[in-house]
């Protein structure tokens, strides 16, 4: 249990200069739990507990953060001390301002239908080794395989100066995959991530065994039978991955409000979008992207930022227009709005910082075999593999992993490794149909200094782009 | 030190007792201080205090690991970690832990890092350089760092080390779309010359002014080493022999076959003053220069002992952290401090020899399609000077390199005379010591 007691005694430290702005206190206890197959025999196993605490303290000249992995009032004491000497120490040339937020008294958490604590180790393993015989049962060459599964619980206690006092307790649970597939001395690779919120009853959910077993079978058929796309122009569809990175790589990073004001500029780059550009055409009227971190299950879910600001849906891209950024409480004051509760730290030794929840694309008025029947001759990119995207977030390349020749309407066998390699705004202008269902994909999400990786769901409809250039 | 030596041996003697035939035990005490600044003033100044053990059993072939972050309960968690591998599901294919009498080199530290109180003059050095080269927005990072740790095994390990270093960041814009980026990674204070480091991000910054639209096709590459790091990051981690056994390396059924160009030797030596230097692996074993490509044959796969045992081959001494990351396995044998021979070219020789290519500064978000197969692409950034019959010409953006990482390797054709340890962020790491290289025929792609 995380001693209010403690918390309260460095806020109050934290707190007593008279030119503080804001002092926060976060207390972090984390219990993780991992195991790992490799070519079906035990890799690894890990249990382990976590537990510390940080300060943040915010002058008008400068912010103090101060971490450790010990919990104590001494330990408090030290972290002051040590977070107001940084904060004096950062001599800023303009004045640190927040945004004004109101206090919240709380106390939230994910419940867990199947609590992930009450699975044994052995149970784990054996669900591990069942992904693993159902794809050896396949009959596809997997040369390399490899399975892990990992769940932890992260109780978190957060106090501020201006009378916040918020409790959480937030389940996650993950499987990741890696299979090498061979055939006729070729190979295709997979990885992939599951995750969710909650407990055990979401692996169960995934029902993983099919899903793998039909990923390696869908491989062999790419080295089989797949043929390359021909360059050209040509009609695209997006299947909910490929809708998910684009939504996440090319909406969510660039609408980031620190980002944009420059924070992030020698790591993880700027953006595109400057503060002035609310209200801009980016898109078609079905780019509309949200990020909302309130849908339950989600692997990004919080109900409170690491600020202590409400999560609500932000629509990033609204019917095409750039709409709102992803706000913290000092981004937010430098745009003279109010935080939208973005601010997120990956654990109690990293700073908060301007993140994604989960986002994805709006879903449309089509289904999809609509969506493909009005293609005459273009290409379904159901997921992909390489992916990248410059430190703007205007240049973006997606490959396929799964990809098919779509010919007047129906599908046409397996296309390889296609490629669309495109800008920001032909993207989102080459929309033209989303489907009604939305699917979400996890993933870890890497920003900050050190890096901070970050739960987060992404995702959306199928989507349609007209016209656009395939490699 | 010696207290931590005594904690690493505590853990081992509790874990021993307990009933574990083999235990490593790391004792780490961190501290980092890092100072964030964007739009030419500081944005915050953190820092991260840690003490934990990592601690690794098995009991027979049920193997275990964990790290202890809680200290004074270090005795129960220990036991309770011995008692789950009793009962963990055995692992087939453990190998072991390496068994012998090591002996160690420490390294020395620099005190004037430890006792560093206030490293935002260095920042603010920074700054004015970069502003004083034409720059008039500039960001980075600047990390102090101090580490101790000690480590002790059943397999006779029983040591000690310590490390201090600096390392800065700094990218500076010139304009919306032109930028240098320099780093400094210093072992001893004196060596950092921050304000010269906010200067050469400047000018390259200037250099890159009003760049133009990439074309596609093929072009010679120079890449400075800031470039080189991300390329050895992708490059080296599929030297470990855990990345070939789950069908991530390009490296598979490659010992003794060319991959790489007569001009690469890769090596990866801990043992050299840098600032990721290390006296042990995290299995104890004392570390060394390990030649892992010699002139473009592919020579060894890093390992640790279990994936030694596997290989039927010896560990040399890469064994990596005992608790898994969110880039690395338990114990996957990773890379400490690659390093890339320097070849004989001079930088301008270099440019003078080139017909048509691009000098490349800096690149992130290295994706590959197929590890196992090599076909990749990176976004270039930061300066991007084009060369036009041996003579820079002018600035591009908006490219991408999309090729096969082996063919870049095979296509280095030279290498400058002077090497310097380059790291940043989560691209050039781990710290490496590279060159300048020039890579042949490169395919460039642009968005279309």
């Amino acid at each position: 249990m995380l001693d209010e007691d403690v918390a309260e005694a460095t806020l109050d430290l934290a707190a007593m200069k008279a030119d503080t702005l804001l002092a926060e206190v976060r207390l972090e206890e984390m219990n993780l739990r991992q195991i790992s197959i490799r070519s079906g025999q035990v890799s690894n196993v890990t249990k382990s507990s976590d537990s510390g605490m940080n300060v943040r303290i915010v002058l008008s000249n400068g912010i103090g953060f101060s971490s450790s992995n010990r919990i104590s009032k001494s330990e408090g004491a030290r972290l002051v001390q040590e977070a107001i000497r940084q904060a004096k120490n950062a001599k800023r040339r303009s004045p640190v301002s927040l945004s004004s937020e109101r206090a919240i008294n709380t106390s939230w958490e994910v419940r867990q239908k199947r609590p992930l604590v009450e699975v044994s180790t052995d149970d784990k393993l054996e669900y591990l080794r069942d992904l693993d015989n159902a794809v050896m049962k396949t009959g596809v060459k997997v040369q390399g395989r490899y399975y892990e599964q990992r769940d932890y619980e992260t109780a978190c206690l957060f106090v501020n100066s201006e009378g916040s006092r918020i409790r959480s307790l937030l389940p996650r649970v993950v499987v990741e995959s890696h299979n090498l597939v061979s055939s006729k001395g070729e190979t295709e690779q997979s990885v992939r991530e599951w995750a969710a919120t909650g407990g055990w009853e979401n692996v169960e959910a995934w029902a993983l065994e099919k899903v793998l077993a039909d990923e390696v079978r869908m491989l062999k058929r790419q080295i089989d039978k797949g043929k390359k796309v021909k360059p050209g122009v040509r009609d695209l569809v997006c299947g909910p991955e490929v809708a998910g990175i684009a939504a996440h790589e090319s909406c969510g990073h660039p609408m980031e409000a620190d980002r944009i004001l420059g924070r992030e500029m020698s790591q993880a780059g700027k953006s595109f979008v400057s503060p002035d550009m609310i209200g801009k055409k980016i898109g078609s009227r079905y780019a509309t992207v949200i990020d909302d971190p309130t849908v339950q299950g989600s692997y990004g879910y919080y109900a409170y930022d690491q600020e202590g600001v409400k999560a609500r849906p932000r629509y990033l891209y609204k019917e095409g227009l750039i709409n709102e950024f992803l706000h913290n409480r000092e981004s937010a004051s430098m745009m003279n709005v109010q935080s939208n509760g973005a601010s997120r730290s990956e654990f109690y030794l990293r700073e908060p910082i301007v993140r994604m929840g989960n986002t994805f694309v709006a879903p449309g008025d089509f289904e999809e075999d609509e969506l493909i029947g009005s293609v005459k001759d273009g290409v379904l990119m159901h997921s992909f593999t390489e992916w990248n995207i410059d430190d703007k977030r205007f240049n973006q390349k997606y490959v396929s992993r799964e990809a098919y020749f779509v010919k007047d309407g129906e599908l046409a066998g397996p296309a390889r490794k296609c490629i669309l390699e495109i800008t920001t705004p032909a993207f989102w202008g080459a929309i033209d149909a989303a489907s009604k269902k939305v699917v979400l994909t996890s993933g870890e999400c890497g920003k900050g200094d050190p890096m901070q990786g970050m739960a987060t769901d992404m995702g959306g409809p199928m989507i349609r782009l007209r016209s656009v250039m395939l490699k | 030190m010696n207290e931590l030596k005594e904690l690493a041996r505590h853990v081992l003697e509790v874990a021993r007792a307990e009933g574990a035939d083999d235990v490593v035990t790391e004792a780490i005490n961190s501290s980092i201080a890092q100072v964030r600044f964007s739009n030419n003033q500081i944005d915050c100044i953190n820092s991260w205090n840690e003490k934990h053990v990592a601690l690794f059993v098995a009991v027979g072939r049920r193997v275990m690991s964990t790290d202890l972050r809680d200290l004074d309960s270090k005795d129960s968690l220990t036991r309770e970690i011995v008692a789950l591998a009793k009962k963990a599901p055995p692992s087939k294919t453990y190998g072991g832990i390496a068994k012998g009498k090591f002996k160690y080199r420490p390294g020395k530290i620099d005190k004037r890092i430890v006792e560093l109180s206030d490293p935002s003059k260095y920042v603010l050095d920074a700054i004015e350089g970069a502003e004083s080269a034409g720059a008039n927005n500039i960001g980075g990072t600047f990390y102090v760092r101090h580490g101790r740790n000690a480590i002790a095994s059943s397999g006779g390990a029983c040591g000690s080390d310590e490390s201090a270093s600096v390392d800065l960041s700094v990218r500076a814009f010139v304009q919306p779309e032109a930028s240098g980026h320099a780093v400094c990674c210093a072992a001893k204070l004196s060596d950092l010359d921050a304000r010269g480091i906010g200067e050469k991000a400047g000018e390259m910054g200037v250099r890159a002014k009003n760049p133009v639209q990439g074309e596609e096709g093929k072009m010679d590459i120079i890449m400075e080493p800031l470039f080189l790091g991300s390329m050895t990051q992708s490059t080296s981690h599929m030297m470990s022999a855990m990345s070939v056994e789950i069908g991530a390396s390009m490296y598979a059924k490659k010992i003794g076959k060319r991959v790489a160009s007569n001009a690469i030797t890769f090596v990866d030596d801990p043992t050299i003053t840098s600032t990721s230097r290390r006296s042990y692996d995290h299995e104890g074993v004392p570390t060394r220069r390990n030649v892992l490509i010699k002139d473009g044959v592919f020579k060894t796969y890093l390992h640790n002992t279990s994936t030694a045992k596997r290989f039927k081959t010896k560990t040399t001494a890469s064994a990596g952290p005992l608790i898994p990351t969110a880039y690395a396995m338990a114990a996957q044998p990773l890379p400490f401090h690659p390093v890339l021979t320097p070849g004989d070219w001079k930088l301008d020789e270099i440019i003078e020899d080139t017909k048509r290519g691009l000098y490349l500064n800096n690149t992130w978000y290295t994706r590959f399609q197929n590890s196992n197969t090599g076909e990749f692409s990176t976004i270039p950034r930061d300066a991007i000077l084009r060369i036009e019959n041996g003579e820079v010409v002018g600035s591009v953006k908006n490219i991408r390199i999309s090729d096969n990482m082996m063919n870049l390797w095979k296509s280095v054709d030279a290498l400058s005379k002077t090497a310097e340890e380059v790291y940043w962020w989560e691209e050039a790491s781990p710290p490496s010591t590279l060159p300048i290289a020039r890579a042949t025929r490169m395919n460039i792609t642009r968005s279309s």
